[in-house]
């Protein structure tokens, strides 16, 4: 059992609940959307601890406590300041120990893994369909920078994913593209613990990008970001990838950092951000997406009292979204009441997953209100876009 | 033999599909609590979030003869919460609301389940605390705490152990289901204001009792005005003498307004170097300082030696949200615990650096203990690795805890078969008969906490 190599960690549990908190809803979106005590971090090492001692067997039943977890890590977090259980990488570990015992797990991860496996993405577009954001986009095919978007960004965010772009080239990124060869990442393989492909799939991945001899990746997308410079390293044994790859949120403050573009326009509102965790809590990248943001003209930032190390969740991680539909509805509807306490006009993130959960609790909400990519708001000041994609009522073509 | 599958029907009747399980999978994680007590499975877990559940659920344990037992935060050590048979375990998870502030009479009315937290955040808000003592961080609840008249370092030396006459009322169900109100509340025109009313002070029966005469289901607790001044010392003193010469002259000459925390700590690899770390109590700033320049006038003339106070600042700050590093060397048990006179920490110390240093060499248990109103609460706490030192570990605790308990130390923490109960039982005085009287009075059937505080054959 894969487990078996997280025994000690297991067994350091020392059952403090810190990973639970005050409250349901203050850390863990898994206790808040199920209530178990089985639902915490604490109780997945008792589950851990009992699977190994034999005491407990994997089972369908089970698969809710341990597939509906949105490895926000923020209990792993927590646990810094008790017993440093990477309790992530043991729920993955339970994930893949499913999968390799043939044990069913929930409907919608095993379906997301076989479509990304068979047509190359989560949302099984055909290539055409799922380029078709870059329509009217101009790429240089061999520049050593590639401009990875991901599958959420290439389907759900055509418009965000082509404003990035025309923002990044605006501000002299000379970018490549991989165009119809472009597939998944391979994030829903670990993510579901279909892990026994994954290796194949970083291997291959990683000789297309050095066949094209690409020296840096650029991605929106945090779970493409963790997925090359974690998620392929240890997969392939390697200390780290073999070219540079940042987050559009570092690319972002570069930008106003150097002053590669002049933010001429200002945009008058009040925003909140929300903080990834797949490139807060998992990378510690806090500041970057904060200066961007700072330096808009006219643009007021406000905090939302959970930020940082200690944001919650917006309900899209894990692939719970997918499995487990109600309860990251019940999470993104939570992160959303942290927005409105704020009294922002906006919010903003840089993670397609969470503008899609945001999104859908805005929606949920009927409230008037958009949540924007940083590198929108950048845009606007920047003259690249018009000022309409701000307003509440604005519909993107996509 | 008790059919399970009929229980299970029978608890979804009660509070819906949602709020009961028996999967083993949902049952493991309520098998063992902080200490090294051995795994204790229930049968079912349920959720109530009324006290018409939980009366509905404790008859149904009476109807059935299956016991029932209780818990809060899982945060709790010695064995007092988990089930020692097969039966129902009451998670009071749900019932974590924060009733009432009232900022006329100072007080707060919470559920069980409303942690420290939660409800010092909201009081906090107002301008108001309450200083919960123990440091059990941030999952410690209210209602869990009471039950066993917690103790620790926040607080203890100028208001005592939880219970300490600032719980005021409390709302219990009766292993037969009925309900009480204590204090002024038992009066139902009159409101929640005193503990003392009306007769005995029935709310004194149910705090340390470890939930066997009773599940709370509401506390009402007096508050204070909260102070921003944070004046922490942290001081090496050369002697236990020193120490308890010091506790002294906190509790005797300057009074116990003096300070809100004073908590000793002696760490294994230097067992004769005795940190002391208080944090001084005042509204106003220049009491506060008045206070300080006497404390360590005292310091002084003792020969103790004054040092950054930043270990003492993180150590009361982190009382409600988590000491840190508390299992880098393993998790941990508590053991040699006890209150005791300010003259008596000598014996205890004693046990603890012949005995648990000397003899045992071990190098991972400290010793530490709180200065409460004039007496201590001390303990030994060590780091352990499971499973591999659970044996040991245990089987050089009882032993310590037999010899502390010869001596003139009240145990704490009474808990199941795994804790304290023995000693207890064996003294059989008198206040363990009338407790034994309470117990079989209110619950005939023993169906509640059904092995905690007293072994289920002492009350056949």
């Amino acid at each position: 059992m894969r487990i078996e190599q997280y025994r000690d960690m297991i067994y350091a549990c020392g059952r403090c609940n810190f990973c639970h908190g005050a409250d349901f809803s203050e850390r863990c979106p898994e206790v808040y959307s199920q209530y178990w005590e089985s639902s915490t971090a604490r109780g997945r090492m008792a589950i851990a601890r009992g699977i190994l001692e034999g005491k407990l067997k994997y089972s369908p039943e089970m698969a809710e406590r341990i597939f509906g977890c949105f490895l926000c890590a923020r209990c792993r977090e927590e646990c810094k300041k008790a017993a440093k259980i990477d309790i992530i990488s043991i729920t993955k570990a339970m994930r893949a120990d499913f999968v390799d015992q043939g044990v069913k797990i929930p409907d919608g991860g095993s379906s997301m893994a076989s479509t990304a496996i068979k047509t190359g993405n989560i949302f099984a577009d055909t290539p055409k369909v799922h380029t078709k954001w870059a329509d009217g986009l101009k790429f240089k095919k061999g520049s050593d920078t590639l401009f990875f978007p991901g599958c959420l960004a290439s389907h759900r965010f055509k418009e965000k994913t082509n404003i990035l772009v025309r923002l990044l080239q605006a501000a002299g990124y000379q970018l490549d593209f991989l165009g119809e060869e472009q597939t998944c990442c391979g994030t829903p393989l670990w993510v579901t613990g279909t892990v026994k492909d994954a290796k194949t799939w970083a291997k291959q991945y990683l000789e297309k990008l050095k066949a094209r001899k690409v020296k840096e990746i650029i991605t929106p997308c945090p779970s493409c970001y963790r997925a090359f410079v974690e998620e392929y390293p240890n997969l392939l044994g390697l200390k780290e990838l073999p070219m540079r790859v940042r987050h559009t949120s570092e690319v972002l403050a570069e930008i106003v950092d150097q002053k590669k573009l002049k933010l001429v326009n200002p945009v008058n509102k009040t925003v909140t951000y929300h903080d990834p965790c797949e490139i807060g809590r998992y990378r510690g990248i806090y500041e970057p997406p904060r200066k961007a943001l700072a330096a808009i003209p006219g643009l007021k930032v406000v905090e939302m009292p959970r930020n940082r190390a200690d944001a919650f969740c917006c309900g899209g991680g894990g692939g719970v979204k997918i499995m487990y539909g109600d309860h990251s509805q019940k999470v993104s509807d939570e992160r959303l009441r942290d927005v409105t306490a704020t009294g922002a006009e906006l919010v903003s993130t840089i993670c397609p997953a969470c503008e899609l959960n945001l999104t859908h609790a805005i929606y949920q909400a009927g409230l008037d209100m958009r949540i924007l990519d940083i590198a929108e708001l950048l845009a606007v000041s920047a003259g690249i876009v018009p000022k309409e994609i701000l307003d509440p009522d604005y519909i993107p073509e996509d | 033999m008790v059919d399970a599958s009929k229980i299970t029907k029978m608890l979804v009747d009660i509070v819906g599909p949602e709020r009961v399980t028996d999967r083993d999978f949902d049952l493991i994680p309520y098998s063992r609590d902080l200490g090294p007590a051995s795994q204790k499975l229930p049968t079912h877990i349920v959720m109530p979030e009324t006290r018409e559940h939980i009366q509905q659920i404790l008859k149904l344990a009476n109807e059935q003869n299956v016991p029932a037992y209780v818990r809060g935060g899982g945060t709790s050590h010695w064995d007092a919460y988990l089930a020692q048979q097969s039966g129902i375990m009451l998670d009071l998870g749900r019932m974590n609301k924060i009733l009432e502030i009232n900022e006329a009479d100072l007080t707060a009315t919470v559920q069980p389940n409303c942690t420290w937290y939660k409800l010092d955040t909201e009081l906090r808000k107002k301008g108001l605390t309450y200083l919960c003592s123990e440091a059990g961080g941030p999952a410690m609840t209210v209602g869990g705490s009471v039950m066993k008249a917690g103790g620790g370092p926040h607080s203890t030396a100028k208001f005592g152990f939880h219970g300490n006459q600032d719980v005021i009322c409390l709302e219990m169900v009766l292993p037969n289901g009925d309900v009480v109100q204590t204090g002024s509340a038992a009066w139902p025109s009159a409101g929640k204001f005193e503990r003392q009313c009306l007769g005995p002070d029935l709310a004194g029966m149910f705090i340390g009792a470890e939930g066997i005469l009773g599940v709370c289901t509401e506390l009402t607790l007096r508050i204070r005005p909260a102070t921003d001044i944070r004046e922490r010392l942290f001081v090496t003193m050369k002697s236990l003498d020193d120490v308890v010469k010091f506790g002294h002259f906190i509790n005797r000459n300057v009074g116990d307004e003096y300070l809100q925390g004073i908590y000793l700590w002696v760490d294994p690899n230097a067992p004769d170097v005795f940190i002391v770390m208080m944090e001084i109590f005042g509204y106003e700033k220049e009491i506060v300082e008045h206070r300080k320049r006497r404390v360590l006038e005292k310091i002084k003339e003792l020969g103790g030696q004054l040092g950054d106070r930043a270990p003492a600042d993180d150590y009361y700050n982190r009382i409600l949200t988590g000491l840190t590093d508390i299992f880098a060397a393993g998790v941990w048990h508590f053991f040699g615990a006890g209150s005791l006179r300010i003259d008596d920490i000598k014996f205890i110390y004693d046990i603890w650096r012949k005995e648990v240093v000397g003899r045992y060499g071990y190098r991972k248990a400290g010793f530490g203990g709180q200065v409460l109103p004039r007496r201590w609460l001390a303990f030994m706490v060590l780091n352990y690795k499971e499973p591999d030192e659970t044996a040991a570990t245990m089987k050089m605790c009882n032993e310590i805890d037999e010899m502390v308990l010869k001596g003139p130390v009240v145990p704490y923490g009474i808990g199941g078969r795994d804790g304290l109960r023995r000693y207890v039982a064996a003294h059989n005085t008198g206040y363990y008969r009338l407790l034994k009287t309470l117990k079989k009075t209110l619950d005939p059937k023993n169906i509640l906490q059904r092995g905690i505080f007293i072994p289920e054959e002492e009350l056949r």
